[in-house]
């Protein structure tokens, strides 16, 4: 009896280590190192609250979190809905749905890297597409240098994360449509209910589950970016387009500042936090059972 | 029968593994690792052609290459050198500065002799690579080759506008406005991955306050906000100003910037000898060529950038005997040579004949020759991250040259957080 009670234990021993030294541990540990001065070659030496304090005078910084609010309100703002749009039409069948549902899921397979390396032809100012195609049907003047213009350079960036993000979250709510009971939306129907009352009082609370992650996800990968603001512009030009998570690659693996790139993972590690239990406090907090 | 074969196998087995390892055994002490970030294609083959010939050379020395990405390397290499167990016996390096880093923590170890019989670095080296490769009168660096850097321009393009290679800045002005007035960009370059900027920074420098006054600068010794910063911006400015650079360079690499000069475009290019790396059309590499960056104040001593690359022996090198033997072979005559042809570089080694080069090294050679002094380049000659927030400042002010200003007070800004 007593052996079988431990059981479990004994199989979950060795995940349990293992997420320790790989997962709990490394966050520990950067919390410490951002105490610290690191070069990453001699031993790191304690400096208190130095980092933050040079990270709150910093104005590297400061545009790195203005850019990640950016890149945090667009993402919210379109490719949610539009995936939520996208998820609707293309919940039924209709002859050569598929095909149209592979095409939009289809960028959510590219990796960051080749996607930004894709945009970064077609943003070239000179024979990229968007460009040449602008000049082709005469609006030559509404040509731009997207990644060099330092006023546009971070919008141009989050149109590239959408093309995936909306791919994502279209599928999150095809799922969550799967979900939807057809008892209910019928007895909606019989009800009198139109298609607008219909999508807003039936399926939307319905799918409330695959929204939570939906938005949560969103806001996470917002916050976190790094491939394409690292492979398209490094955070270029002239740190225009930084965002918390390149600036701390970069602080920490190019310019061997691991106590102040340590700071940064901490702050950045606190405003995930932040939404994220925000939001999922709102939500639990209005649980509502069907 | 079957039974003989079988046990005549095994004991051959037998007698090769007791052999193998004992041979192992003495020969452990004559292995040497390397770790290179000779990652490109040409270099990589070229590195293992000459471990190739010193084993040839020393039957019983085992050399090996671990080869890592470029990016990849300058990160991982501060793992390696504290490391009493990960240690290689020779890491390649760049001169100057970023050695210096190095040898400050007391994790590379001197050269002192290698040289062989009564020999010294001088024998092997001219006396200006001192000054990149001892610190503290010990040497700690073995340079193997460089480069140069200069105004590439195409020869038929400079034949059709009838222009000569400018030598004054009143000459090069004129021919900037000559190629503008016949419809090409004067200057290309591409500023997406911020050095080549860095290029045009120390060469004005260089021209207006010399490269004792740039040395000290690159040290932070001296303010960014101090007047004579503010005259090399001033005198960039002068070519902004006039538009005589490409449009949105921020957008393109080094490499994209080139091909405005290849496809003649653009009519010069601010670049190291490696931009003959990048034509693939042999045509439009034999119309390749170069002019010095043009004088400006003919009373400041010549200083040209010659960025060195080599290799250095870290202080827990497992294998450090058999190392320096290898490094004795990097360092003669026909290793160096061979390397530096190989790839048209020029080999650090002071004993082979400039005319033994290829002309256009020649052109560059006697080039450096004529020049009083030699630096690195700016992210070479500085601590990491003070070239990386000014390079910055670099790239904004090519973009915003108005912004003088606040451009020196951010530099000097990083110089007090990194040199204070």
């Amino acid at each position: 009896m007593n052996k079988r009670r431990w059981a479990p234990f004994k199989f979950l021993l060795i995940p349990v280590i293992l997420y320790g030294i790989w997962v709990i541990a490394p966050i520990f540990y950067t919390i410490f190192l951002s105490f610290t001065q690191w070069d990453g070659l001699t031993a790191p030496t304690f400096i208190g609250l130095g980092n933050y304090v040079d990270l709150f005078n910093d104005p590297i910084f400061y545009t790195a979190l203005f850019n990640n609010i950016k890149w945090l309100l667009i993402y919210v703002l379109v490719p949610l809905p539009l995936g939520l749009a996208f998820a609707m039409f293309f919940n039924r069948s209709l002859p050569g749905v598929k095909i149209f549902k592979t095409a939009i899921y289809l960028p959510l397979t590219l990796s960051f890297v080749v996607l930004a390396q894709i945009w970064t032809w077609i943003y070239q100012p000179k024979y990229g597409a968007i460009n040449v195609t602008l000049e082709a049907i005469g609006l030559g003047n509404l040509t731009v240098a997207w990644l060099s213009n330092s006023d546009i350079v971070t919008y141009a960036l989050v149109v590239v994360g959408c093309w995936p993000q909306t791919a994502y979250t279209m599928v999150l709510f095809l799922a969550g449509l799967q979900n939807v009971p057809t008892e209910v939306m019928e007895a909606a129907k019989v009800d009198g209910a139109n298609r607008w009352q219909r999508f807003w009082k039936v399926i939307l609370p319905l799918l409330k589950p695959a929204t939570i992650i939906a938005v949560a996800v969103t806001i996470i990968q917002s916050l976190r970016m790094f491939a394409i603001v690292n492979v398209m512009t490094r955070g270029g030009p002239f740190r225009s387009s930084e965002v918390l998570a390149n600036y701390m690659y970069v602080e920490g693996f190019k310019n061997y500042s691991m106590g102040y790139a340590s700071a940064l993972a901490v702050i950045l590690f606190l405003i995930i936090l932040l939404f994220v239990s925000v939001y999922l406090y709102q939500i639990f907090k209005t649980e509502v059972e069907y | 029968m079957k039974k003989l074969s079988s046990t005549f196998i095994i004991s051959i087995l037998v007698i090769s593994v007791i052999l193998g390892s004992s041979l192992a055994v003495l020969a452990a002490d004559k292995k040497v690792v390397i770790n290179s970030y000779m990652a490109d294609p040409a270099p990589k083959k070229t590195l293992k052609q000459l471990v190739d010939r010193f084993e040839e050379e020393h039957p019983d020395y085992e050399v090996t290459i671990n080869t890592y990405p470029h990016e990849d390397y300058k990160t991982l290499i501060r793992t390696w050198l504290p490391s009493k167990k990960a240690s290689p016996d020779i890491v390649t390096w760049f001169a100057g500065e970023r050695a210096n880093t190095f040898v400050d923590k007391d994790l590379i170890m001197p050269l002192d002799d290698i040289w062989g019989e009564g020999n010294s670095f001088e024998d092997y080296f001219p006396k200006a690579f001192k000054s990149i490769s001892q610190f503290e009168g010990e040497t700690y660096f073995l340079p193997q080759s460089w480069y140069w850097y200069g105004f590439w321009y195409r020869e038929s393009v400079f034949d059709k506008l009838n222009l000569n290679e400018p030598v004054t800045w009143k000459q090069f002005l004129g021919v900037c406005e000559k190629l503008k007035e016949n419809g090409y960009t004067p200057i290309s370059i591409g500023s997406k991955f911020r050095w080549t900027a860095a290029a045009w920074f120390d060469y004005f420098d260089l021209r207006l306050n010399g490269a004792d006054f740039h040395m000290k600068l690159m040290k932070g010794e001296v303010k960014y906000t101090n007047p004579k910063v503010e005259d090399v911006f001033e005198k960039w400015k002068e070519l902004i100003d006039k538009g005589y650079f490409l449009e949105n360079h921020t957008s393109y690499s080094w490499q994209e910037g080139a091909k405005f000069l290849f496809n003649k475009e653009a009519g010069m290019y601010l670049m190291g000898q490696f931009i003959q790396d990048v034509v693939s059309d042999e045509k439009v590499k034999k119309d390749l060529n170069f002019f010095r960056f043009p004088i400006i104040d003919a009373s400041v001593p010549i200083a040209e950038e010659t960025p060195t690359d080599g290799y250095m022996i870290p202080k827990n090198a497992p294998h450090p005997e058999a190392a320096k033997e290898f490094m004795h072979f990097l360092a003669t005559e026909q290793s160096q040579r061979f390397f530096a042809d190989k790839l048209g570089r020029i080999a650090a080694n002071k004993n082979i004949e400039t005319s033994q080069y290829d002309p256009m090294v020649q052109k560059g050679i006697r080039m450096i020759n004529r020049s009083d002094k030699v630096t690195q380049f700016y992210d070479r000659d500085t601590k990491p991250a003070m070239a990386d927030k000014a390079m910055d400042q670099i790239v904004k002010f090519m973009v915003k040259p108005g912004q003088i200003d606040q451009i020196l007070q951010a530099m000097e800004a990083q110089r007090k957080k990194v040199f204070e």
